[in-house]
């Protein structure tokens, strides 16, 4: 039953061009043509800007498409790749309030499975835009190379692979967290407009959740603040995996803060959303 | 008599709003049952009750045996509620692709036959974001019956449909009760549709049903009278309050064994008879005195 609900969420995303585009391939275009644009110009005034732009974009030795992969998979979860993955999501979490279809498929499965299938794809919709996002990195790293005529090296050790592994899994829970606030505005609301706006404005307000508390003295030692911002959390996880310098001042139960702050951050969103959805009358979608 | 729904003191209430007000009924396995009631009566929101796209606020239903949602119930119906709506950027064999998907078990070839039964072959490959209501209408039916449910309820399958669309569903709809063996449920506003295309009504008037039976059964109960006399005051003051004047014609409700008594008097009173026969009700008939008699009765007492 689940299964059917994950196949029929998965086939109709696959005929939304449009949401498919916008929140897996606009922002891997866009990076690979604007990195293109800036290595073309730079190029061209090499001689102006010499000591101006950081040596190893221009000269250095051989670029390594491994620390390429492993850079990306750790700065995967940015603010544009947030805002647009949840332009997918928001369309699969409130297409069916949308479009009154929900008369059409909750007949057809339990209002659980229905609800826990469209995660599944925006879950699956993250793997993909993160495949898009890394490819659109690797591609940017051989235009710099060849703009530049450095020779490309690929080098994965099983640190680095490993390093790799976990930040790409980080950055997919913290995107997975992230749009899990849609699906509840959406399920609250019934409106795409809401779960568009609700996870930007809790985003932003959890960006700046330590800037208001650190002066009361709330601060990474304690549990509120990872607990409450799970952007703090995800950071802390990042620095734990890439160690040196990042995990120089990292507070006790750094991993234990981040994980417990984004699967509380996924679970309790969905579990309030199906419980609403359980309960929800939908006489008019 | 094995019945698919049985509903005990359903209500829904909106507010102060009942929708549903206590509602009571048995639907019959087989054939096709008309719901019949002004705007307003409770024919979608029972409709989307017995979905389990809305929860009742007292009362209980069952449903091919099954609690209200209750799934392997749920998966033996097929419904299309008021006018379908589908996700605009998909074309409609998409539609029917997606739904298959959702529910199991339905073969692309069954998809290609359903588009076909429904006259949507030449538009399959088209968006539905420019379909005509009845073009919606006619996937809805297709979505609703492709996989080869037991019980299907359709709320205005012939809405914004042309004259030959129409006969092809009522068709349809009677294919599925007589060689299907599928209990088909349908409201609809057409009363002539329902009229030829149902076996038994049921007729809502305010979250009520305010008179249920075999078709041929209800509209035999409204047979009248219709009689040409001269002259028209006279047979109208012996008659009193049971006839009234269509043209210059009389037509009286009498029942079949008042009416040689009724005879007899308007000829003793000197009125002349050039003809009388019997005229059957046909279902609007029925409707109008059940749901407008007794709208008006409740203003006048209002009043």
């Amino acid at each position: 039953m689940l299964a059917d609900a994950i196949r029929s969420e998965t086939y109709r995303l696959s005929k939304n061009r449009t949401a498919l585009f916008w929140s897996v391939l606009f922002i891997p275009i866009m990076g690979v043509l604007l990195a293109t644009l800036g290595f073309v110009v730079a190029k061209a005034n090499e001689a102006k800007l010499a000591g101006k732009l950081p040596p190893e974009l221009m000269k250095g030795g051989p670029l390594d498409l491994g620390l390429t992969l492993v850079k990306s998979a750790g700065d995967f979860a940015n603010p544009a790749i947030l805002m647009f993955v949840l332009i997918g999501a928001a369309t699969i979490y409130a297409g069916d309030y949308r479009w009154e279809t929900w008369r059409l498929i909750s007949a057809r499965n339990t209002r659980p499975n229905l609800l826990t299938g469209k995660v599944v794809v925006v879950a699956l919709v993250i793997v993909l835009a993160t495949f898009a996002a890394l490819i659109s990195d690797v591609i940017a790293s051989l235009i710099q190379a060849a703009v530049f005529g450095r020779p490309v090296t690929f080098s994965m050790t099983g640190a680095a692979a490993a390093d790799f592994g976990l930040l790409t899994l980080t950055s997919w829970a913290r995107i997975l967290q992230f749009t899990m606030l849609g699906l509840l505005a959406a399920v609250l609301t019934r409106s795409l407009l809401a779960a568009l706006f609700a996870p930007l404005v809790i985003g932003i307000a959890q960006f700046f959740l330590p800037q208001i508390l650190l002066p009361m003295g709330v601060t990474t030692d304690g549990w509120l603040l990872p607990l409450l911002s799970p952007g703090l959390a995800t950071d802390l996880l990042k620095a734990v995996i890439q160690g040196g310098m990042a995990a120089a001042d990292l507070p006790d139960h750094a991993v234990v803060k981040g994980v417990l702050s984004l699967a509380l951050w996924i679970g309790v969103p969905f579990a309030a959303a199906v419980v609403w959805f359980n309960r929800q009358d939908l006489s008019k979608e | 008599m094995e019945t698919v729904i049985d509903i005990r003191g359903l209500t829904k209430t909106y507010g102060t709003v009942r929708a549903l007000d206590g509602l009571t009924l048995s639907i019959p396995r087989g054939g096709v049952y008309g719901i019949l009631g002004p705007n307003g009566a409770g024919k979608s929101t029972l409709f989307r009750t017995l979905l389990g796209l809305i929860r009742p606020t007292e009362g209980e239903a069952t449903v091919m045996g099954g609690r209200i949602g209750d799934p392997a119930s749920m998966r033996r119906m097929g419904s299309m509620i008021e006018t379908p709506r589908f996700p605009p950027f998909m074309t409609a064999r998409q539609v029917l692709e997606w739904l298959a998907r959702a529910h199991g078990g339905v073969t692309s070839a069954e998809i290609d036959n359903w588009l076909q039964r429904v006259g949507l072959t030449e538009a399959a490959n088209r968006r539905v974001k420019g379909f005509s209501v009845g073009m919606l209408q006619r996937l809805g039916v297709a979505a609703a019956l492709m996989t080869k449910p037991d019980l299907v309820i359709l709320d205005e399958p012939t809405s914004g449909m042309d004259p030959p669309g129409i006969q092809e569903m009522r068709a349809l709809i009677r294919s599925l009760a007589d060689h299907d063996g599928v209990t088909v449920i349908l409201a609809s506003h057409q009363l002539q549709e329902v009229q030829r295309v149902c076996d038994r009504v049921a007729i809502f008037n305010k979250g009520k049903v305010i008179t249920e039976g075999k078709v041929s059964d209800l509209t035999a109960s409204g047979e009248r009278l219709r009689l040409s006399v001269t002259p028209l005051a006279k047979a109208l003051s012996v008659l009193g309050d049971r006839a009234t004047l269509d043209g210059d014609v009389v037509v009286a409700a009498v029942p079949r064994a008042e009416a040689a008594a009724a005879i007899k008097a308007l000829v003793e009173s000197g009125v002349d008879i050039e003809e009388a026969r019997w005229i059957g009700a046909d279902l609007e008939d029925v409707f109008m005195s059940e749901t407008g008699w007794t709208g008006v009765q409740e203003q006048n007492r209002a009043g």
